[in-house]
């Protein structure tokens, strides 16, 4: 199975809960849960350590991180950080494919790399694999209902749907959407609001 | 260690940082900032995030910034070079204002890192980055003050280079 089966069995879940995704994950993300509560990141590996920067500054609030094998192998020490502050709010999704998906494909170290038992190791209360959607969801919902920070891991076939949209996203207007949606609903002012707003 | 000028100019350091409006500081320790990360540590008026490598400090930030946090960047020069490429990728590619308080290893007077200190400066340039040399404790309120202001101007990260003198260690 494909990541996006995944991800489109957890999409009604998500409420309002703030996403960010790497890699071809954003596009297949977008299509189950357009919100613009969803961030694509550009630095292979940043995905864990910016959901968690947004987890760490809204505690209230759900955050998702959307992250795949390479990435999550490249930033190995962002997980003792996170374990370190056990945001509650921070569910971190790994679809482990064993490739660089969107770096032409080569093998990652994760055929050999367990990564539950690298999150685990670097202290993070609860880290599980599940193999089917079905799991997949009720770890999902099992993370979000015990506030608890989790990690789900799942083996997934590397590919995506050839039908979906493209993502005509300019990643300056994510930011700005993204910074927009969360003053809208974080009612507070995030952006400054510029030398022309000066009396 | 246990240095008064060092105590004496971390909580000056901090003091500056909490005018310049910082409230989130992700920090990776020298030797030589030892008394400031340990203020940073006991204030708390600062959430602090202790660091295993820098560049996932700059995605921390950068995710804070973005939900509304003032953020600065706590490293050794050594360690701003392996951040690289998340502040390229990340803080410059999005416009994130991050202050950056980089301890100067191999500066004027420092033995053992001249190679470190020879790339700093230049690296920042290459970067689009202003940097600052902070070196007198009666300049540090301007110096981070003006910096975080230009930071959030013009969206990207402004470096403030730390030196031995100004932190009170040998």
């Amino acid at each position: 199975m494909q990541r996006y089966a995944y991800l489109k069995a957890i999409a009604d879940d998500t409420g309002n809960a703030l996403a960010v995704c790497t890699g071809w994950s954003a596009r297949e993300w977008w299509a189950v849960r357009p919100s613009d509560g969803n961030l694509k990141t550009r630095t292979l590996g940043l995905v864990s350590s910016i959901a968690a920067g947004l987890a760490f500054a809204l505690p209230h609030r759900k955050v998702i991180a959307i992250d795949g094998d390479g990435a999550f192998l490249m930033n190995l020490c962002g997980l003792p950080t996170i374990a370190l502050q056990r945001p509650p709010n921070l569910i971190h999704l790994l679809f482990d494919n064993e490739v660089y998906e969107a770096s032409g494909g080569t093998a990652t170290a994760s055929h050999i790399a367990d990564a539950v038992s690298l999150a685990k190791g670097a202290g993070y209360p609860h880290a599980c694999w599940v193999s089917t959607a079905e799991e997949f969801r009720a770890e999902f919902l099992q993370a979000w209902q015990s506030d608890r920070l989790s990690l789900i891991a799942v083996k997934v076939e590397p590919g995506q749907p050839k039908d979906l949209p493209p993502l005509a996203l300019d990643e300056l207007e994510n930011k700005y959407t993204f910074m927009r949606y969360l003053e809208r609903t974080e009612k507070k002012g995030i952006l400054s609001p510029g030398f022309d707003s000066k009396s | 260690m246990d240095n008064m000028d060092a105590k004496q100019s971390a909580l000056a350091i901090v003091a500056g940082l909490k005018k310049a409006g910082i409230d989130f500081v992700a920090t990776l320790p020298d030797e030589k900032m030892l008394e400031v990360i340990r203020t940073v540590e006991k204030d708390s008026g600062l959430r602090h995030i202790p660091l295993c490598r820098e560049e996932e400090g700059v995605g921390i930030c950068a995710g804070a910034y973005l939900a509304g946090r003032k953020t600065a960047l706590i490293l050794q020069n050594a360690g701003f070079l392996n951040s690289c490429n998340a502040v390229t990728t990340t803080s410059l590619q999005f416009q994130i204002p991050t202050l950056l308080l980089i301890y100067f290893a191999g500066d004027i007077g420092d033995r053992g890192f001249t190679t470190l200190g020879a790339v700093t400066e230049p690296v920042l340039q290459a970067l689009g980055i202003r940097s600052y040399v902070l070196r007198k404790t009666e300049e540090i309120d301007e110096i981070l003050v003006g910096a975080q202001i230009l930071a959030e101007d013009s969206k990207r990260p402004v470096a403030v280079l730390l030196t031995k003198s100004l932190l009170g260690v040998k």
